[in-house]
């Protein structure tokens, strides 16, 4: 037998109800899924950075190249999903060349654009620029030629012109913020504004995305700093590590809220779709739904954070040694990404799991090799960190790089 | 002006300059003057081969087919539906033939059972239904009509035959609770079948004080669910079904 139709024989057999023939199979699958995660994962980890910049978080202050690297790396894997589950990526360009002003997903291509070249190539590169004249300056060989070309030929490292640099970067995050929140409000607004589709078609849709997307964002740059200081031999500073949880357990509780407002709206506007939905929850999204999402990857998260953080007493409500109290923010931060992974696939699956004629469900069964299968996938999750290391080899954010590059700076003075 | 304005402005420049040139030399000529989409690809696809004749064309010499079919069940099926494209055989009739579907495999598309498919459509087991043979030779596909009455419902209502016939009523007929007049079977749409019009038919079978084996569910018909009539709340096809 033909495998496709093989496929179809073994769903069919767990579709339950009564659906539409064209409703058997899912459209959109794994990497529709994957691809709302890595652009949360971007919003969530600029907006960490920006706390630093406008808002004068302090303590943060040892993640925020970090967490523009992140994002940057984020960002490049992010529309590979999209170009994969599409195919013919090189039509993708006639999205800029013939742009639709009327179709939403094609005007995502300049929130991303805009996102990349506007926000955050320049945020990073005014701060960087003086770092990189003065690797260029002490290196030789290819890496010299490579920060002098990242340079721009921008060599001038005056006081006024180091000034404007902070100036302009300041600024860019200040347009970086609502870039953010467009570029994730966006990808919930793509799902939220489909009003033939009960479980998708709310208004709340879009600032649930963002605020899982800030929820994301802090928990992996996070987890990214401590994994890079445990390889780098660093010892991790506490008080970022600290601040970076309570940020993390604030961002939690509102996302967690705001959820819990779309579930209780949406039982006491009791639509005609509700009986499916909860028969959905129950029979089909019951271990991504209530155990990944509302469990492991927010109730256990809140306690462990709210226990051990000193988000609400300097100390944390229970005391412990540091080395448990990070890995008690490890554990949290790897549940919460298993939880945010899980709320895009409940969003992305979900979706597509119930019959429009509201009477039945079928079921997801996912490949594990071709385009849309496990492996592509789970290649296009960890490309993003691939990326990140050669970009932190080209651009090193530790900040021994920049007390040496001072260091530097007074040496030239 | 600082330098890093002027280097970026460069690298910008470039950038647009290169986003200019793409669209000069990418974007087709007529993209854009009708709509969002190159004008001139109606122009190429009107001067495309026209492989469709229509079924007036085809009326115009077989006059007597088209007259069957016009009075009978497939008037609203065009000739070209099964017969294949026909413009080629309309501008030299005698040297292109269409093609006629005898074999079995075609009819099935539309009649083959798919509980998709309306009630009341006709709809066969291609495997089950007189096999091997085709189904011209019973049936005429110009004005179709069933060689006989259909026997059993099932014929014709084939996705609640096979529901019923795993339900707990599977050995009530369907006549037992539908009064059918013998006319349902050649004038479907116009003669319907009745259903139970109230709730003492059931109660026949499922009432406390009923004649009927003890196995059989038992409710008090006086109080249970009394604004309804039974099967506005329980499946009859399939009564296990919650």
């Amino acid at each position: 037998m033909d495998p496709r139709f093989q496929t179809l024989q073994e769903v069919l057999q767990q579709v339950k109800g009564y659906i539409y023939p064209n409703e058997v199979e899912l459209h959109w699958g794994l990497l529709v899924v994957v691809y709302p995660y890595l652009t949360g994962l971007v919003a969530g980890a600029f907006i960490l950075a920006s706390l630093e910049r406008v808002f004068n978080v302090r303590e943060v202050q040892p993640t925020y190249r970090l967490s523009l690297l992140t994002a940057l790396a984020f960002l490049i894997v992010a529309p590979l999903p999209l170009l994969a589950h599409l195919g013919h990526p090189l039509r993708s360009f006639e999205i800029f060349l013939t742009p639709n002003l009327r179709s939403a997903m094609a005007m995502f291509g300049f929130v991303y654009a805009w996102y990349l070249m506007v926000v955050l190539l320049l945020e990073i590169w005014f701060d960087y620029r003086q770092d990189l004249v003065l690797w260029s300056r002490r290196e030789s060989g290819p890496r010299k030629w490579l920060h002098r070309l990242l340079t721009l030929g921008a060599t001038d490292l005056s006081e006024a012109s180091l000034r404007f640099d902070r100036n302009a970067g300041k600024l860019i995050t200040l347009i970086g913020i609502p870039s953010a929140f467009l570029l994730h409000g966006y990808v919930g607004f793509i799902f939220g504004s489909v009003k033939a589709n009960p479980w998708w078609s709310s208004v709340l849709i879009p600032v649930v995305f963002l605020f899982s997307a800030i929820v994301s964002g802090i928990a992996l740059v996070l987890l990214l700093y401590m994994f890079t200081s445990l390889v780098r031999r660093v010892e991790i500073d506490m008080t970022c590590a600290d601040k970076l949880s309570s940020l993390l357990l604030y961002a939690l509780i509102v996302d967690f809220s705001l959820e819990v407002l779309d579930f209780i709206h949406r039982l006491y506007e009791s639509e005609e779709s509700i009986k499916i939905l909860s028969q959905m929850i129950s029979a089909k999204l019951f271990l991504s739904l209530v155990v990944l999402q509302a469990l492991l990857g927010t109730v256990v998260p809140i306690l462990l954070l709210g226990l051990l953080s000193p988000a609400f007493r300097s100390r944390g409500l229970v005391e412990v040694p540091d080395e448990l109290r990070r890995w008690a923010y490890v554990g949290a931060a790897v549940l919460i990404q298993i939880g945010i992974f899980s709320t895009r696939w409940n969003v992305v699956i979900g979706g597509q799991l119930f019959s429009k004629s509201l009477r039945g469900l079928t079921v997801y069964k996912m490949e594990l090799t071709g385009l849309e299968g496990f492996f592509v996938s789970a290649a296009l999750l960890i490309l993003p960190f691939v990326v990140l290391y050669f970009l932190i080899k080209v651009l090193p954010p530790w900040q021994e790089g920049e007390t040496a590059a001072q260091a530097g700076l007074a040496e030239v003075a | 002006m600082p330098q890093q304005v002027t280097r970026l402005a460069v690298v910008f420049g470039i950038l647009i300059l290169a986003l200019v040139l793409a669209r000069s030399q990418l974007v087709p000529k007529t993209f854009g003057q009708a709509g969002h989409y190159r004008a001139a690809a109606v122009t190429e696809i009107a001067a495309a081969k026209i492989h469709y004749a229509g079924h007036e064309a085809c009326a115009a010499c077989h006059e007597d087919i088209a007259k069957t079919r016009s009075a009978g069940r497939h008037r609203n099926v065009a000739c070209e539906v099964c017969h294949g494209p026909a413009a080629d055989h309309v501008a030299a009739p005698t040297d292109v033939h269409p093609s006629a579907p005898k074999q079995r495999g075609r009819c099935p598309q539309c009649h083959g059972y798919d509980s998709a498919r309306p009630t009341g459509f006709p709809q066969i087991d291609p495997v089950t239904h007189n096999p091997v043979r085709p189904c011209i030779s019973c049936h005429q596909p110009h004005a179709p009509e069933t060689p006989r009455e259909p026997e059993a419902c099932g014929a014709c209502h084939g996705s609640i035959a096979r529901t019923h016939a795993v339900s707990a009523h599977a050995l009530i007929g369907c006549t037992r609770c539908h009064e059918t007049d013998r006319r349902h079977k050649t004038t479907p749409l116009l003669i319907r079948p009745s259903k139970p019009a109230s709730r003492a038919f059931c109660a026949g079978c499922h009432a406390r004080d009923a004649g009927s084996p003890k196995e059989i569910p038992r409710v008090d018909v006086t109080t249970h669910g009394e604004r309804y009539v039974c099967w506005q709340c329980h499946y009859p096809h399939f009564p296990e079904a919650k």
